[in-house]
């Protein structure tokens, strides 16, 4: 066994994972309350990663930021996540809501149409052209060791800021009365309304959280890989959908797990399987298959039960 | 009522964006009439004029915009130089091929369908990339258009029999880059464990199987791997290189993905590994990776003066990528002035006239003479450069 191989495609699928993770999320959440699948959501991300991208230039580029390297970060986050935000809420005001009592297939096709829009916009305004975040120049290249263990400062950022955030999640909706409100909205929507629960602004919240943490993945993504442009929403959106179906839409901590276990076969089928790094996607696909088979409601999801 | 109104609204906007299509459709006659003007296109007579065309694909934007637009500005030096000392005028039609973006096939042969229904365009300069080529071939063969690219280099372009007489280009073929940078590798450098990762593209993967051949018949320990040009992450991929690997070698085409490549290779712990690429990706991006990487690209003639009055011109850079492109434009413009000595000409008369080319060495910036063999090859140049970055530019370096 290679275990330096071993540890650095854990690790390597570790960080992946927490970006899919935090991707998908925003599908489970949207999913959780409307039923909905948010295909324009992989779009956000790009969006936030660009968002992030101009945020660090307006602070003065990588090379020359105005403040310290953690303050610029911390902005770049705090730009890419608001603006997701405010482009969830109306992205839902715009596109779902005036479509939320009509048949199911819809708010989907609106959906697809939201990610064409999104992708040709950014192709429009920011260009063809990949965009640079030049991470190393504002965090350094330096790259730390346990053992045969290597990370570095863009992995672990990206790893424990995820942890954080789906934290911070779990706890806002297991806690907080916004979350309790959403709870109850995502178990019966009439029911939740009829009980005095404003249900279009608790949709409108679920948009702008999930959006944000898309946003987040989006300047994470760009910090650890480097380079951003118009079309990475893509496969990214479809890896993050492929891990809220893997850990069972519509449940939080599925959606966790969904995005290490897709992170993490991604990572591990490149480094063991043949031709791994050019068929990885033909891998991580056949595995969802493979759970849909086996699980149709995935690991953490429930089987829907109908009285007759 | 008002649903009523709204609907009528709606349908009566259909309309116009319906109406507003057809018309932008009729008013680009050129792009109109394409099929039928391609039918004919071939021996169709066109009357050159003071101001004559030449069709010019390139990735004006898109991820290999960064090379594209060093193409852009030397073909754009040919014209206006041309311009300047000539009484008939040379203008260039641009088609974008996005060379590396999702849709980048799909834009080149859109290009090349409006190139080939433009009655006008009389050659084409480009495209740049071999896949490219591979897909614009069948729209500018049946519009009987001759292209010279600057920067194609996949050998069975011309050897392969299907683009005889129609592709020509002003850049050696990888047969003759993979045994240069294998030899690099092997005699220069010394390096016996290598690690060679296409982009999965026509152009990388039979370059990557030239050195692949040479370093394996000299005993070297190869190992060989592929990975999509839309992907940025390469974490596993590098995991999966050993520590002891000497070098990498990625002939890729997106300077933007080497240098994203080059960067993870150093957050992974391995920016100690040495790093080569090939004529795509010989680009400031990627030599700013830093000094511990190599490149091959195509041969100039330093001390030429059309190279040192484009360096004035550019601010001192000589964006050398693009030099075979001047090379290119060159060979176009030259042939049509030719065929066009009667006032009039057809495709075929400027097919003809690329075949027959000699430019001699006093006129080329490659250094030495252009002339073409019979599979659209040059039959004066058989050598690529080697480079070394100095960390933010490549220099070149002994071979």
């Amino acid at each position: 066994m290679n275990w330096s191989l071993f540890f650095d495609l854990t690790v390597s699928g570790l960080t992946l994972g927490s970006l899919y993770a935090l991707i998908a999320l925003g599908y489970s959440l949207v999913y959780g309350i409307l039923k909905l699948l948010n295909f324009a959501h992989g779009d956000v991300y790009m969006i936030g990663a660009f968002l992030g991208w101009y945020a660090l230039h307006a602070l003065g580029g990588p090379v020359n930021p105005t403040f310290t390297g953690a303050v610029v970060l911390f902005l770049m986050f705090v730009v890419a996540m608001l603006g997701c935000g405010v482009l969830g809420v109306a992205i839902e005001r715009f596109a779902y809501r005036p479509l939320r009592n009509a048949p199911r297939i819809a708010p989907l096709i609106s959906a697809l149409g939201v990610s064409i829009f999104l992708q040709n916009s950014a192709l429009l305004i920011f260009g063809a052209a990949f965009r640079d975040y030049d991470t190393f120049d504002l965090i350094g290249v330096k790259t730390y060791n346990i053992g045969q263990l290597f990370f570095s400062v863009p992995q672990l950022l990206t790893v424990v800021a995820a942890i954080g955030l789906m934290v911070a999640l779990t706890l806002f909706v297991a806690r907080s009365r916004l979350g309790k409100a959403m709870r109850s909205t995502s178990f019966d929507r009439e029911a939740a309304s009829m009980m005095g629960i404003d249900v279009d602004r608790v949709i409108s919240v679920t948009f702008f959280i999930g959006s944000a943490l898309a946003g987040a993945a989006g300047v994470m993504f760009a910090l650890v890989f480097g380079q951003i442009y118009h079309f990475m929403g893509f496969i990214a959106g479809l890896k993050g959908f492929t891990a809220a179906v893997l850990g069972g839409i519509g449940s939080i901590p599925g959606a966790m797990v969904g995005g290490l276990i897709v992170g993490l076969a991604e990572s591990y089928a490149t480094g063991y399987l043949p031709q791994g790094s050019t068929f990885q996607n033909l891998y991580v696909f056949a595995l969802l298959i493979l759970v849909i088979l086996i699980r149709p409601s995935g690991l953490f999801g429930k089987a829907a039960i109908s009285k007759v | 009522m008002r649903r009523r109104r709204a609907t009528a609204l709606a349908t009566l906007l259909a309309l116009g964006a319906a109406l507003a299509v057809v018309a932008a459709a009729y008013a680009t006659p050129e792009r109109a009439a394409a099929p039928s003007a391609q039918a004919g296109s071939d021996a169709a007579l066109v009357k050159c004029g003071k101001t004559r065309t030449i069709g010019f694909m390139a990735p004006v934007t898109g991820p290999a915009a960064s090379i594209g637009i060093q193409q852009v500005h030397w073909a754009q030096y040919y014209v206006s130089t041309y311009n300047k000392t000539h009484k008939t005028k040379f203008k260039l039609q641009t088609e974008d091929t996005q060379l590396g973006a999702p849709t980048g096939t799909a834009e080149a042969l859109k290009g090349a369908q409006a190139l080939a229904g433009s009655s006008n365009v009389l050659g084409v300069v480009g495209p740049a990339g071999s896949n490219e080529i591979v897909g614009v071939t069948k729209s500018l063969m049946d519009g009987g258009l001759a292209w010279v690219s600057g920067s194609s280099t996949r050998t069975s372009l011309t050897t392969d029999g299907t683009r005889t007489g129609y592709m020509f280009r002003t850049v050696p073929p990888d047969a003759i880059q993979g045994p240069t940078a294998a030899n690099f590798i092997l005699k220069k450098l010394k390096y016996t464990r290598v690690y060679i990762i296409d982009d999965q593209e026509t152009y990388s993967t039979g370059l990557a199987d030239a050195v692949q051949q040479v370093l394996k018949a000299a005993g070297a320990t190869v190992n060989r791997d592929g990975v999509s040009q839309q992907q940025s992450d390469f974490s596993s991929l590098i995991a999966k290189i050993p520590r002891d690997t000497q070098i990498v070698y990625i002939p890729w085409q997106l300077p933007p993905k080497g240098q994203a490549f080059g960067n993870q290779m150093k957050a992974a712990g391995k920016g100690t590994i040495k790093l080569m690429g090939a004529d795509g990706l010989y680009d400031s991006s990627f030599a700013s990776v830093g000094a511990h990487v190599y490149d091959t690209n195509f041969p100039l003639n330093p001390k030429s003066k059309i190279i040192a009055g484009f360096k004035k011109g550019h601010g001192g850079d000589g964006e050398y990528f693009g030099a075979p492109t001047y090379a290119a434009t060159q060979v176009v413009g030259n042939a049509i002035d030719r065929a066009c000595a009667k006032g009039s000409t057809t495709r075929a008369a400027v097919r003809a006239a690329i075949r027959s080319t000699k430019i001699p060495a006093a006129q080329s910036l490659i250094g030495v003479a252009i002339r073409f063999n019979r599979n659209g090859d040059l039959s004066t140049l058989h050598k690529f450069g080697l480079y070394k970055s100095n960390g933010t530019v490549f220099v070149p370096i002994a071979g």
